[in-house]
């Protein structure tokens, strides 16, 4: 299987202690992957720096076999992604938000810009500026942002943040839909196992820093009732070590 | 080249939907009328000729120079990184396939863009002002000093815009930034004063550079030196600040 995430002893300490300490993870071509963990297990951390909104202090990234140390245009060609929040230009619209970002791949157009708007369901809203917008309809223009450019692999950070009940449904059709029919990579972060256990096909675990475990929704589904239940006896079993 | 240009053409959209272009040609235009109705009001009041036609222009870069300039140049700058920083946008370009060097270099760039645009305007707008309301001695001369110390004052504005983005990559808060550099502002002009023997090393100084352009037989050596002594500013600061920018986590 074709890796299109790799993830070699990555390790990032902060002045207060915390950080993420010698993770390594790979994710293959296809998959949902769910980076499930409690707050302040280091996330955010992993994603920012996978990402390369922050430097590790050691280990290496690569997506698709490019080092986003050596190579970061290469390796974020094919990548879409939202850490931790949602951002655009408060001062432009939905429309000239999307083209800002359209800039920096080749054959994106107004069409594309369109289909996005039309498919996170903000189409009506594309002349309006973001200023005026509630919250969910600022992570729906973070998706739309986040698949613009068709990438093959994309990354999202909590990105049912904000949405009501109808978005979260949404969200969760298009990521499927996304993942059958254009074949999209996902890394997902979340703290709602529910969501991840209905979207997800893989799952990996990380508390306090450390990954503690990495497997298929399938097979842990076969050996306990929920995923709640397993995430909960896998953070006891690591919390006695 | 192509994600450069893409960078730069989004900086540049994100300066003009932010009005603050706009805002400073209207600035602009009121100085000059300000400046003309002073020279008027000087001429008919006193009987003295404030301004020629071709002398006007000057006298309005060298307001525009030291004041206004600066001062939206510095705006600009601070919003263009600590101000993205503290809003926390900055993090949308960074996730894009751009280095951040190409980033860095695309809003200096930008900078650059929106000081010679605005020194170009006021260029023409001061020009036409001169013409129509001063006395007519139009001269080939006179037309090429009036561009050339325009154009020439752009490396003092931006080697100052590589100083100020530095401090603009030092603080996470826009305000913080402003203030300091605001200060060092004065701080080095009133320097400029109490120690003249060193006022080269004093940039604020080099905003006045034009004024060697003007002189009837040009002081090559003197250009030379403070050309180089710009250049080093612009060097050490444009390293600085890209290694300030690099290292960022956000």
């Amino acid at each position: 299987m074709e890796k299109v995430l790799e993830i070699n002893g990555l390790t990032k300490i902060f002045k207060n202690g915390r950080g993420i300490r010698d993770i390594w993870l790979e994710v293959y071509r296809g998959d949902i992957f769910g980076f499930l963990g409690p707050n302040g297990a280091g996330k955010t951390t992993a994603m920012k720096i996978m990402t390369g909104l922050m430097r590790a202090d050691r280990g290496d990234v690569k997506i698709f076999g490019y080092s986003i140390n050596d190579e970061f245009e290469k390796a974020m060609e094919r990548v879409g992604c939202i850490i931790e929040t949602a951002e655009s230009y408060p001062y432009l619209t939905a429309y000239e938000n999307l083209r800002q970002f359209s800039r920096y791949y080749t054959g994106i157009g107004d069409e594309r810009i369109d289909e996005v708007l039309k498919l996170t369901g903000i189409f009506k809203y594309k002349n309006e500026k973001v200023k005026n917008f509630s919250l969910g309809m600022k992570q729906r223009l973070g998706i739309a942002a986040a698949i613009l450019s068709k990438p093959e692999f994309v990354i999202l950070d909590e990105p049912l943040n904000g949405l009501d009940v109808e978005g979260m449904v949404e969200m969760r059709k298009l990521i499927k839909r996304l993942a059958e029919t254009e074949k999209t990579t996902f890394f997902i972060s979340s703290h709602l196992i529910h969501d991840v256990e209905l979207t997800c096909n893989r799952i990996g675990i990380i508390f306090d820093g450390k990954i503690l475990s990495v497997g298929y929704t399938d097979d842990i589904l076969k050996d306990y009732a929920s995923l709640e239940d397993y995430f909960i006896s896998e953070v006891e079993r690591n919390g006695k070590i | 080249m192509e994600r450069f240009k893409a960078a730069f053409i989004n900086e540049i959209e994100k300066i003009y939907k932010k009005k603050k272009a706009i805002v400073l040609v209207i600035i602009s235009l009121v100085v000059i009328a300000l400046g003309q109705l002073m020279i008027t009001g000087v001429r008919i009041g006193l009987g003295v000729r404030g301004a020629s036609s071709t002398e006007f222009p000057i006298l309005v870069l060298s307001v525009f120079v030291n004041t206004i300039l600066p001062l939206f140049v510095a705006l600009v700058s601070i919003d263009m990184f600590a101000g993205e920083f503290s809003q926390n946008t900055m993090k949308i370009i960074i996730t894009r396939p751009v280095t951040r060097l190409k980033l860095f270099s695309a809003k200096i760039a930008a900078v650059a863009f929106f000081a010679i645009l605005n020194l170009l305007v006021v260029m023409i707008l001061s020009t036409l002002t001169g013409f129509l309301f001063n006395s007519v001695s139009v001269t080939a001369a006179g037309l090429i000093r009036i561009v050339v110390s325009y154009l020439i004052t752009l490396i003092p504005v931006v080697t100052l815009a590589l100083i100020i983005i530095f401090f603009a990559n030092i603080f996470r808060s826009g305000a913080a930034s402003f203030f300091l550099v605001i200060i060092l502002f004065v701080v080095f002009k009133v320097m400029e004063f109490v120690f003249p023997q060193y006022s080269s090393l004093f940039i604020t100084s080099m905003l006045n550079w034009y004024n060697l352009w003007l002189a009837d037989v040009l002081p090559f050596g003197k250009i030379l030196r403070q050309l180089l002594i710009m250049s080093g500013y612009a060097i050490m600061f444009f390293t600085a600040g890209y290694y300030l920018f690099d290292k960022k986590d956000l």
